[in-house]
């Protein structure tokens, strides 16, 4: 929970022009109340230690930075290391951040916890943290997630959650947000809305991308530690962007290292149908955010299109757009099908099940290894293993089960 | 003068209670929304909010939400609305028009807005921007349109006070945490807030969300300058949508306006 020198969202929850609070006007204290409650606890001791040492017994962290040698010696170029949130307790980087906010939502005495998933991830990390604390907790999700993701559903539903299938729009993330927004200014005083990407309304971008830092934080150590210098490049996949936002944050003042953003390029970024809106989109606001947008020429939301659920969304967060547009981050798309490809390649060369959206961060690697040398260090965040996505690929593999 | 601030200050000088309507622009096709606007007038209505469809309407219950996606699959945009609005000035030249929307539309169609072309549109009510700003905060200029803003059970009194001097036009009340369309009003908290929203403001406060009988309209009038009506309306639109037959319409909303006067 450092943080970096660019001290950034400004105090409206701003980086640079994008961010900000576009809620309905009931949620406008809720989100006071909860940045006053954030700025007091996070430089807490007694908080921090919570954090840190839940993040130790209840998570497993550090996770290890593992070197990838048959994929090192596939490229035959730089060492490929692995950021293994795949190894976290519900197997992704987004336990890491229900942790800090269930800490919140029980300092806040709110009784009722509700959050939105996409690939099932998340609904899986705050169902547990809520089972942790026995509060109450429901989650929205996209009816056609809730079909391609049938195991996290039920994981869910074990872990003594109600899972709400979301049929409105396009029946994906987004609309699963859009219900638990509405649940949210229903229930706003007995409920805290755990977001599970560095998207929505200011804080939530700010809570978020600080909770998942202690990725970064860590990749600092073990850098040090495992090969004495600083990454040459760190690949992640962006959806909502909280992955890479908490491998990313700490870096932001350190040049040397390359950041870069890999968006799900659907059926490639050209056709239309992907889910890559920095890579493919223009700034609009969407689930309380100014930032860049997946919509069409008459300013509404366009239908995104990948392999990958967690992906699926056509916004992206605030300070990934701030990133690109200042010129520090770089972002990438990959199509279904070169994410396909990674996914089996690293289950068979590494012995790793990467989940989907993460072979999106994978496939880059095929143009990225061959602009480095066998100096080079360029780190994978691993931010989930792919039991998950089984039934997925399965499918499209014709193999029934 | 603006339709809408002439309309309320004419009806306060007469100790009448305003009635505001909701539709949604396209729902189901424009030529019905226009024939609605009309029967709105003629059955009693004092100003009618369009709203403006939009995919992620976080505001909406599921009623106008479906409206919102009929609206949609007619391809319906804001350009669309504002000729819309001409072919309805050509017979009605002084009911006040409202566009009800959300930010992301809005932004997206500056020039539009900005022309507002013979002054069609009198104001614009964005759901997802704070109180305190108005379209000017976002770079859209015009001297034509005023902007209403929103204040909720939920606002704390300082802000009370700093968005009811922002509004211009009327403070839209919302009486109840929720989306359109819930039914939980509690009337303690509803006169108490709009007595502080009256403190300070200097335009009339209306109150909207959640008023679905007559007797709900009765209420929230005692405590406020008007009321707004939505998803009741939009409903009935929802199952008349295929005969266009709207008597029932013209009958609440006669309904509703008896029982505020």
């Amino acid at each position: 929970m450092k943080t970096n020198k660019q001290n950034l969202p400004d105090k409206n929850g701003f980086y640079g022009d994008f961010g900000g609070k576009f809620v309905p006007e009931t949620l406008m204290y809720a989100l006071e109340q909860l940045e006053t409650t954030y700025t007091k606890l996070k430089d807490n001791n007694e908080f921090k230690e919570k954090f840190y040492s839940d993040l130790s017994e209840f998570v497993g962290r550090p996770s290890p930075l593992y070197f990838a040698e048959r994929l090192t010696k596939h490229y035959g170029t730089g060492s490929i290391w692995l950021k293994r949130e795949d190894l976290n307790h519900t197997g992704a980087h987004k336990i890491n951040n229900t942790i800090g906010q269930i800490l919140l939502a029980k300092y806040m005495g709110k009784k009722r916890i509700i959050a939105e998933t996409g690939a099932g991830q998340h609904g899986v990390a705050t169902a547990a943290v809520a089972a942790r604390l026995g509060l109450e907790c429901h989650i929205y999700m996209g009816s056609e997630d809730v079909e391609r993701q049938s195991l996290n559903v039920y994981r869910i539903k074990l872990l003594g959650a109600h899972v709400h299938a979301v049929n409105s729009g396009s029946a994906t993330l987004k609309d699963a947000l859009n219900e638990a927004l509405r649940d949210w200014v229903t229930n706003v005083d007995n409920t805290y809305y755990i977001i599970g990407s560095v998207t929505g309304p200011h804080p939530y971008p700010m809570i978020v991308r600080d909770f998942n830092s202690v990725v970064g934080e860590e990749l600092i150590s073990q850098s040090k530690e495992l090969f004495s210098a600083m990454p040459d490049a760190i690949v992640a996949c962006v959806g909502g962007g909280s992955n890479a936002m908490g491998a990313f944050y700490p870096f932001i003042s350190m040049n040397e290292t390359r950041l870069i953003g890999v968006e799900a390029g659907g059926e490639g970024v050209e056709t239309g149908e992907h889910a890559a809106p920095l890579n493919d989109g223009i700034p609009g606001v969407l689930h309380g955010a100014l930032s860049y947008l997946m919509q069409d020429e008459k300013g509404q939301v366009k239908e995104t299109k990948s392999v990958s659920a967690g992906l699926d969304y056509p916004g992206v967060g605030p300070e990934h757009s701030w990133l690109k547009d200042s010129g520090r981050a770089e972002y990438v798309a990959v199509s279904d099908d070169e994410a396909l490809r990674a996914f089996h390649e690293v289950s068979e060369l590494e012995g790793i099940i990467p989940a989907l959206e993460t072979a999106h961060a994978f496939a880059y690697l095929d143009i990225l290894m061959k602009e480095y040398d066998s100096s080079a260090n360029i780190i994978v965040n691993l931010s989930g293993r792919g039991d998950k996505d089984i039934n997925t690929v399965a499918e499209i593999d014709g193999i029934k089960l | 003068m603006n339709r809408l601030t002439e309309t309320l200050a004419n009806l306060k000088q007469q100790n009448k209670k305003a009635l505001v309507a909701y539709l949604v622009a396209g729902d189901p096709d424009i030529e019905t929304t226009i024939d609605l606007m009309h029967l709105f007038v003629e059955a009693g209505v004092d100003a009618i909010e369009i709203g403006v469809p939009f995919t992620d309407p976080i505001a909406e219950g599921p009623v106008i939400q479906r409206a919102h996606d009929r609206a949609l699959k007619n391809n319906i945009s804001l350009k669309d609305i504002y000729s819309m609005v001409e072919i309805f000035r050509n017979k009605d030249s002084s009911t006040p028009l409202i566009l009800m929307g959300y930010l992301n539309t809005f932004m997206f169609h500056k020039k539009i807005i900005e022309e507002n072309k013979n002054s069609a549109i009198d104001s614009i009510l964005v759901v997802d921007i704070p109180g305190e700003l108005n379209l000017n905060d976002y770079g859209i200029k015009s001297s034509s349109i005023n902007t209403i803003s929103l204040i909720s059970p939920t606002t704390k009194q300082d802000r009370i006070e700093s968005i009811a001097k922002n509004s211009s036009g009327f403070v839209y009340y919302v009486t109840l945490r929720g989306v359109t369309g819930a039914s939980n009003l509690d009337s303690n908290e509803i006169s108490n807030n709009v007595n502080e929203i009256k403190k300070h403001a200097s335009v009339p406060t209306l109150a909207g969300f959640g008023i679905k009988s007559a007797s709900d309209a009765s209420l929230l009038s005692k405590h406020s300058d008007g009321i707004i009506i939505g998803s009741s309306i939009v409903q009935m639109i929802e199952q008349n949508s295929v005969t266009k037959e709207f008597d029932r319409i013209r009958e609440y909303i006669t309904e509703i306006k008896q029982a505020i006067s």
